[in-house]
């Protein structure tokens, strides 16, 4: 079977030169969920963006077999959704509504599937009641399982998320890590807070300065103190 | 931060809210034409054409209030024109009213048939978008024929306004909490340019993402919605009550009145 | 500066309407072609950022109390061009008459006009002939932004006497309305000017990629360059004034002359223009608007007062009569919730 994605000797830097990503070798199986974790700056924002094909750099990236590159983009961006950072940035259209179905308004199915999957997936996410909210009336709590669920009504076989968890309370933390538990979908999730990624991941990848500094269980590279130290990172609490 | 947002009563329910956004549209631009058509100097008459509005906001759950308070925030422009006819028209006038009799001049009359005219087609107007969500006031704009690319301008300012709206009085709040005395008008410009500056490159940063996020839910250059509107039989109802009263209204009302 | 209903006759309101209709239709179907996907995020996002710019104040100089702020239909116009410009602020403009009441509906169509349609392209253009590529200077950037502003501004801003001039319905005198709009505007324009160039300015500090395309040069700021602007600036304008001045008393009263809406009115000069005489037919045969015709007569015979005093009971009845369908929906509406109220309480 095909990996979900694999990167080969990717390398990425920005226009001015400056150095994001050197020499990526990284390859995800599907059904998992792996935490990419790093301290700011480190560059798993940059790498989130390669995978779809959003930046271009040197070396090959595929995903679930097919090779990212301008003429298979459409395929690709509907195997491989991404969440962003910013649910504000995610979620651009007047309604809650409008916003789950535009993706798959995109992919080509007729209205009535649409309207199912919307349906579907807002409930999912616990947002029936809110589909014809505008997002300003959403809370940040809602605005983030709404920026999941317009990447899940597109039923991605991968989905990447960035600081998913920003800027959440603890039970909206809960919930979302609730929400994500459930899904069987490839996940990838940037994050810098530990013992959300302990929770969620079973893989963890430690990136630092652009490079691939550790790949494993994520127990035992989150029970190493003196590695997560280093990298301006911290033992989650799960394993003290 | 929290906003008593100005859009929260069209996310009520009500017969009112029910109603298809074109007929609405429609019935009040038609009505604004027929109130703006009035002689200048009938003012009793205007009473008459204030209950449309007024039907449509009270069967629409809208405070009155709300509505009143949110027409006295628009008024200052047309309230300096208003009050400026008195002095440019003194001419007298004698107005019976029923019993009483009135001596008064006729800018003060103009200024007040105004007044009452402003007021009267502000309050429809904002019956129309306090009953009406903005996304289907979008849609219905769409079926009559709005351009496509303006309607999703349309879409993206309403989502994006109040954000920046937030944006900017934690500006406003971070520069009043600086600022300690008047700097002069040099400073003060390089203060707001600054402000302004640095809020334009946030803008077009939140742009790159927003079209990335678009690109990445396979946006390809076609603007795809899906459209729930329908005429249904309660339209046709409020189309022939809203006609039924601007006939009584422009035919029977208006000729006995003036 | 938006224009209000009460400033305009029903024909005026229905034709700016057509025009602005018709303006934008063309502009988008042109701009289709143009727009590409990631030019459409980017356009309405600076559509809202135009829309918040326009809160953000700051104190005017000479005049403690007041303060000004951007309209941005210039800025807009230099980062996108005049076609995708004119549609983002008209787009604002609209926003600004259906979400927060500014301007009326029926008043939209001289708002996408005088606010939209004619700064973007006015602007466009001025600033375009004052800074081609091939002599651009900083201080030719400078004094192309900043006159683009100051008329653009000062153009829409006369349509609003004009327009409503044309609709019959000015109190005021038209040459006083006209020179108010235009002194108030005249500064207004000035400091757009100034914080059009400031803005820009201080984007190609900071993202200096942002505008590489759309400015090649560098923009400083220096007194030279603003003293020069505002030298360029006064002359233009004192010209422009000296023009109406003359000009005014009377050739410009043509508005007002034989309204049929004004008998008492003694024209100052009668236009022999047969095109404005054919509007102003146009006008009185069209304008659903008779106003005042025989009430006016001043009252002294006994048959017309008591024609006066009947239509004062009819006035009287018609107000009450108002009133009372008012309480009665009211009433109903109320009674409609409590029935619904009482209907909850028991299913609960």
């Amino acid at each position: 079977m095909e990996k979900a994605i694999a990167l080969k000797n990717f390398s990425y830097q920005y226009p001015d030169g400056t150095k994001a990503l050197s020499n990526i070798n990284l390859s995800v199986e599907h059904h998992r969920r792996v935490a990419l974790i790093g301290p700011n700056g480190a560059g798993k924002s940059t790498l989130l963006l390669a995978v779809p094909g959003f930046i271009k750099g040197d070396g090959q990236i595929f995903v679930d077999g097919i090779h990212v590159r301008k003429k298979n983009l459409k395929k690709i961006r509907s195997i491989i959704a991404s969440c962003f950072e910013n649910p504000e940035d995610q979620l651009f259209m007047p309604t809650l509504f409008d916003d789950v179905a535009f993706g798959p308004l995109n992919l080509g199915l007729s209205p009535e599937q649409v309207k199912k999957r919307v349906e579907d997936t807002l409930k999912k996410v616990g947002l029936s009641n809110m589909a014809d909210k505008a997002p300003h009336h959403l809370s940040a709590g809602q605005k983030r399982a709404a920026a999941i669920a317009t990447v899940l009504s597109m039923e991605p076989k991968i989905i990447t998320l960035d600081e998913p968890d920003g800027n959440l309370d603890p039970r909206n933390r809960k919930n979302l890590t609730n929400l994500l538990m459930e899904l069987t979908q490839t996940l990838i999730i940037a994050t810098c807070n530990m013992d959300f990624a302990a929770e969620i991941a079973q893989r963890a990848i430690l990136v630092d300065k652009g490079q691939i500094i550790a790949d494993d269980d994520t127990e035992k590279i989150m029970k190493n103190s003196s590695l997560m130290n280093e990298h301006g990172l911290e033992v989650p609490k799960k394993f003290i | 931060m929290h906003h008593s947002y100005i859009d929260k009563f069209s996310y009520q329910n009500s017969i009112i809210h029910r109603l298809d956004s074109r007929v609405k549209v429609i019935t009040v631009l038609i009505y604004t034409a027929m109130v703006i058509s009035l002689p200048k100097t009938y003012l009793t008459v205007l009473t008459c054409y204030l209950v449309g509005p007024f039907a449509l906001l009270v069967l629409g759950k809208i405070p009155l209030k709300f509505a009143f308070k949110q027409v006295l925030l628009v008024s200052p422009f047309i309230l300096v024109l208003a009050l400026s006819s008195p002095f440019y028209d003194r001419a007298s006038l004698t107005v019976p009213f029923g019993p009483i009799t009135w001596q008064i001049s006729r800018g003060w009359l103009r200024c007040c048939v105004i007044l009452a005219k402003f007021v009267i087609t502000m309050l429809a107007l904002i019956a129309l978008v306090s009953t009406t969500r903005f996304s289907a006031l979008l849609h219905g704009l769409q079926k009559m024929g709005v351009p496509k690319i303006l309607v999703i301008q349309l879409g993206f300012l309403y989502r994006y306004i109040f954000l920046f709206i937030d944006k900017v009085q934690h500006i406003l709040q971070a520069r009043a909490a600086r600022k300690m005395r008047n700097l002069g008008f040099k400073k003060e410009t390089k203060v707001a340019a600054a402000m302004l500056g640095s809020l334009l490159i946030k803008s077009i940063n939140a742009a790159e993402n927003v079209s990335i996020a678009m690109q990445a839910r396979g946006f390809d250059g076609h603007f795809r919605t899906l459209t729930k509107s329908k005429i249904k039989a309660n339209d046709i109802i409020f189309a022939l009550v809203a006609v039924s009263l601007m006939i009584f209204l422009h035919f029977i009302i208006r000729p006995v009145m003036t | 500066m938006h224009m209000a209903n009460e400033l305009l006759s029903v024909p005026v309101a229905a034709g700016t309407l057509g025009i602005a209709a018709a303006g934008l239709g063309l502009i988008c179907r042109k701009a289709r072609t143009i727009v590409t996907s990631d030019k459409l995020a980017l356009m309405g996002i600076l559509g809202a950022f135009i829309f918040a710019a326009q809160m953000v104040n700051f104190q005017l100089p000479a005049m403690p109390g007041t303060s000004g702020h951007m309209v941005g239909a210039v800025l807009l116009a230099i980062i996108l061009g005049p076609n995708l410009g004119a549609i983002v602020i008209s787009s604002v403009v609209i926003i600004q008459c259906l979400i927060f009441q500014d301007g009326g509906l029926l008043a939209l169509g001289c708002n996408i006009i005088n606010m939209a349609l004619v700064p973007s392209y006015l602007g466009y253009f001025i600033y375009k002939s004052i800074t081609n590529a091939r002599s651009y200077t900083p201080l030719r950037f400078y004094i192309g932004a900043a006159l683009a502003s100051v008329i653009s501004i000062e153009a829409g801003a006369a349509l609003v006497p004009i327009e409503a001039a044309l609709s019959g319905v000015l109190v005021v005198p038209f040459s006083t309305f006209l020179i108010t709009m235009l002194g108030v505007h005249l500064l207004i324009g000035t400091i757009e000017g100034i914080i059009t160039v400031a803005v820009l300015g201080y984007i190609k500090q900071v993202r200096p990629d942002i505008l590489a395309e759309i400015i090649p040069g560098k923009i400083r700021l220096t007194k030279k360059t603003v003293l020069t602007t505002f030298l360029i600036l006064a002359v233009i304008i004192a010209a422009g004034f000296s023009l109406l001045a003359s000009d005014l008393p009377d050739g410009l009263e043509w508005a007002y002359a034989q309204r049929p809406d004004q008998p008492d009115f003694s024209p100052a000069v009668e236009n022999k223009n047969p095109k404005i005489n054919a509007v102003d037919e146009f006008q009185a045969k069209y304008s659903p608007m008779p106003d005042y015709s025989t009430r006016t007569a001043p009252i002294g015979q006994t048959l017309q007062q008591q024609k006066e005093l009947a239509a004062g009971w009819t006035s009287f009845a018609g107000v009450i009569g108002s009133l009372l369908t008012m309480a009665f929906i009211y009433i109903f509406a109320w009674g409609l919730k409590k029935t619904k109220r009482q209907e909850e309480l028991n299913s609960n």
